[in-house]
């Protein structure tokens, strides 16, 4: 029995394996299961290739794992478009169309041989039995539980719920094609006994979403009543779920002319003392600069999400890609400081986006949310979160005493300074881009642009003492370290969990919080550690290079990086990680001492 | 998401609008006249400095909302009007006003007016033309008539200038006017107007850069030709005839009303209301926000 199954299916844009595998995880959801559904596409809106991984779990998943356990080819050349993504290994049950004509020692796959190679007559079936070659993604649903044992009942029930406005002929023709898969699975079993264990919890104990809806979701949890933005692949699912869901809680959105007029009018319903939300991805977050440094400036809450794509420029819209750290750090002209964070599963988008909204508010600053395209748009089966535990901050507001003489940036011990809002009487201030005095009078003194540059920056210095913004996992005594953040950090949990099977002891620190960069957490964290990776998806290496500019990174950590798209695999970072403990037993071997 | 505003029974002067600041602007400027022309039509329309928020984007002109003692915001450069629209959607029961140069309105920030004007959202957006970027000392301005020679064009400038009021009638805005710092009571009487207008009123003010700008546009010449469009008999009910006396923009000084539209679309600020108000009759409780994804 498994308790973990990672299948790759692709087809043809009709061919609806996306919809399959959207079918699949959330029966699987349904029953119990844990689960992540990624999906990818050639880059047509109609048409072209298609494909998704779906992985199923009786535990917790951190990634879409590695290597396919099932792969699942509707035909061949749009299956070996996706090449890397789709990787077929030596325990991989391969799956094709029969009518390809090819046979099972021909397959297209080079340099590997699969443990098993079935032939399914997936179009034949189809249409025998469901009456319609459209049908195909149904029977290979069939085959699916048939085979791996998962979530039959709910399967089938949720086919004939999401096809029950077409009329019970169809759902009747969708039955018989899922049943065709079933009864194909018992006639042909395969060699090696892959069923998937039963799930540890029982139906109904999963959420199932993407990180895009959840980070909406949040941030109606903490308070956000105002979203400003445009729309830009991969994150505009934040907007869409906002555009239906806020009003509800008494806020609106506004889908503005551009990238600019989003974050303009979020900075805006700021000003006017209501929790304000952009989003966006790589080229819009290049538009949004010059207000992201406005609300810095004039001290103004602000949640900036990035749900990072390949870049520069266009770039890659719908792969994943870390290259925007360095931007979120530093974009925008002059000292202004802002705190950047990034979750590392869809399920902590949630805490993430309401501490964004917490951190916005607490210090009166704009926040920048660095999730990525692969967290952004993949669908994740976990736990529901206990919205319980977290608390929601609000913006220090004057009191009535301190509106009697009202200073809006008075200086304080924090930094941080009571803001009003209009419709405040007494709260009247000038709000500005341009440098102020404590009154918010316009200045020209180099030395009050320092102390208000002090201000902005002392402000923020309590975050780099939250460890609850890191956490190491591991054996904390390893010398082998490795560091990594958003979504690859769920790729580094898995090649940690797999190297300690394999007698490799190391840790992992995965900061949330990437800026200000809290050079305390890794000091202590690089203490006894001779050897390391900083894991990320960046062709620079941007998180390695950031933490060289702040924190005394010891030589034997190096960077392990490279251009997105393709998400690393668990075992890419076990094999990185066993050459790194042999090269610190050469390293023993070489400062012994010759013999004579 | 509106805060309930406390009532002040108050009569208001011109003098309660005005802020301790100091002015930046050169003697003579026509941002004077816009400035007083604004302290009595504020004090016209009765409504609390704390009620209202005045956003602004970057120029001479832009300086404006701190020398009021409203609620200011001194943006960047064009973004006056996003601003200015998130402030109204977040609380529609402020009083939002607007204001920038032409280079704010008509060059880094033109492509957000015709979306203001799509919306109707209830603001107040003033322009202050003077032709001419004067902060930056004398460059070349969108609204600088065709072979304007300036720093920048020390040839002549190559291009017609934009046409604001043209472009704003274009746009299909429901008011559009236009009033001089020559004429402070006629002024005040527009941007009176414009604010209680129920929706996106653009007024245009011919306000001469006193250091960069032509002899022939200052306030004295102004003053000898301007022309009220009500002493032409117009009608600014009539949209197309608005667009025609529009086109002479740049020859004549027409002041008053050129466009008002007698049944405009309801403001984007007020639907938001009602469909809040529609939407949040179940008022759900945000702990729960998640409630609905748990797949049964």
């Amino acid at each position: 029995m498994l308790d973990n199954l990672v299948i790759g299916m692709a087809g043809s844009g009709g061919d609806g394996i996306v919809s399959a595998g959207e079918t699949l995880v959330a029966a699987a959801a349904t029953e119990g299961y844990y689960g992540i559904m990624t999906k990818s596409f050639g880059s047509q809106i109609r048409g072209g290739e298609s494909s998704c991984r779906v992985r199923i779990s009786s535990g917790p998943v951190l990634n879409p794992g590695g290597t396919l356990d099932v792969a699942v080819a509707l035909n061949w050349p749009d299956f070996l478009k996706f090449g890397a993504e789709l990787p077929v290994g030596g325990n991989t049950v391969v799956i094709y169309e029969a009518k390809s004509g090819v046979t099972a020692d021909k397959i297209p796959i080079v340099g590997v041989t699969p443990a098993e190679v079935v032939a399914v007559p997936f179009g034949e079936l189809a249409k025998k039995m469901g009456g319609t070659d459209k049908a195909k993604n149904t029977v290979v649903l069939g085959l699916l539980a048939g085979w791996f044992d998962v979530a039959r009942e709910t399967l089938i029930k949720n086919v004939a719920k999401k096809l029950a406005k077409k009329g019970p002929e169809v759902v009747a023709a969708a039955e018989r094609a899922f049943n065709a898969g079933v009864a194909y699975a018992a006639e042909h079993p395969l060699k090696s006994d892959m069923r998937m264990a039963p799930p540890k919890d029982g139906r109904g104990t999963k959420i199932l979403t993407d990180g895009n809806d959840m980070c909406a979701a949040a941030a109606i949890f903490a308070g956000c009543r105002f979203f400003g933005g445009y729309p830009i692949t991969p994150s505009t699912e934040v907007m869409q779920y906002l555009s239906r869901e806020i009003w509800k809680y008494g806020g609106a959105v506004l889908q503005a002319e551009d990238e600019i007029a989003g974050v303009g009018a979020a900075v805006g319903a700021s000003f006017a003392g209501v929790k304000s939300m952009t989003a966006t991805s790589g080229p819009g977050m290049s538009l949004k600069t010059e207000m992201i440094g406005l609300a810095s400036i004039a001290e103004l809450p602000l949640v900036v999400v990035n749900v990072q794509r390949g870049g520069p420029s266009t770039g890659m819209p719908t792969k994943p890609e870390q290259a925007d750290l360095f931007q979120a750090c530093f974009s925008a002209h002059g000292d202004g400081p802002r705190p950047v964070l990034a979750p590392t599963t869809v399920a902590d988008t949630f805490g993430m986006t309401v501490e964004a909204f917490n951190i916005a508010e607490e210090y009166q600053t704009p926040v920048i949310l660095l999730s990525d395209q692969e967290i952004g748009q993949r669908k994740e089966a976990c736990t529901p979160v206990d919205t319980a535990k977290y608390k929601v901050v609000e913006r220090l507001r004057p009191t009535p005493a301190e509106l009697e003489d009202y200073t809006r940036f008075r200086f304080t011990d924090t930094g941080v300074s009571p803001v009003s809002q209009p419709g405040m009487l007494g709260g009247n201030y000038l709000a500005a881009g341009i440098e102020h005095n404590e009154k918010g009078d316009p200045t020209a003194s180099g030395a009050m642009h320092g102390k208000m540059n002090d201000k902005r920056h002392k402000k923020l210095v309590p975050l780099v003492h939250r460890r609850d913004l890191f956490h190491v996992e591991g054996d904390p005594a390893a010398p082998l370290a490795l560091i990594s953040w958003g979504s690859t950090a769920g790729v580094c949990r898995e090649a940690l969990a797999i190297a300690r099977r394999r007698g490799i002891s190391a840790k992992l620190l995965v900061p949330y919080l990437l800026f200000p960069v809290a050079e305390e957490v890794y000091h202590e964290f690089f203490i006894g550690v001779k050897a390391g990776l900083v894991v990320e998806l960046s062709h620079q290496g941007q998180l390695y290079r950031l933490l060289r500019m702040y924190v005394d990174v010891p030589r034997g950590i190096r960077s392990m990086c490279r251009s997105g798209a393709a998400p690393y695999l668990p075992e890419d970072v076990v094999r990185e990680l066993r050459a790194a403990t042999l090269g610190l037993q050469g390293e023993t071997a070489e400062t012994r001492q010759p013999q004579e | 998401m509106s805060n309930a505003l406390p009532v002040v029974d108050k009569k208001f002067e011109p003098k309660d609008f005005k802020s301790d600041l100091k002015p930046i602007w050169c003697p003579g400027c026509g941002d004077f006249g816009v400035l007083q022309s604004l302290y009595r039509a504020l004090a016209a329309i009765g409504r609390p400095a704390h009620e209202i928020a005045f956003v602004s984007g970057i120029g001479c002109s832009s300086r404006i909302p701190g020398y009021t003692t409203a609620y200011g915001f001194n943006t960047v450069h064009g973004r006056a009007l996003p601003i200015a629209q998130g402030i109204k959607i977040a609380n529609p029961s402020l009083l939002v006003l607007c204001a920038g140069g032409d280079g704010d309105g008509f060059s880094i920030g033109g492509g957000h007016v015709a979306h203001a004007v799509r919306r109707n959202i209830d603001l107040t957006y003033i322009v202050m033309d003077n032709q001419i970027y004067g902060l930056t000392k004398g460059q070349l301005s969108p609204t600088s008539p065709r072979g304007l020679k300036t720093v920048t064009s020390s040839l002549g400038s190559l291009e017609d200038p934009v046409n604001p009021l043209l472009y704003v009638l274009g746009y299909g805005a429901s008011f559009v006017a236009q009033g001089t710092a020559a004429d402070l009571p006629g002024l005040a009487a527009i941007i009176e107007e414009g604010i209680r207008f129920p929706g996106f009123a653009f007024i245009n003010v011919q306000s001469p850069c006193v250091t960069y700008g032509e002899d022939e546009w200052q306030i004295k010449e102004q003053r000898a030709r301007m022309k009220s469009l009500e002493s032409l008999g117009h009608d600014p009910k009539d949209q197309l005839h608005a667009m025609d006396l529009a086109r002479a923009y740049g020859k004549e000084l027409y002041t008053g009303v050129f466009y008002r539209n007698p049944a405009p679309s309801p403001t984007y600020d007020q639907l938001v209301l009602e469909r809040q108000k529609e939407k949040g009759a179940s008022a759900p409780d945000p702990a729960r926000v998640l409630d609905s994804l748990i797949q049964r």
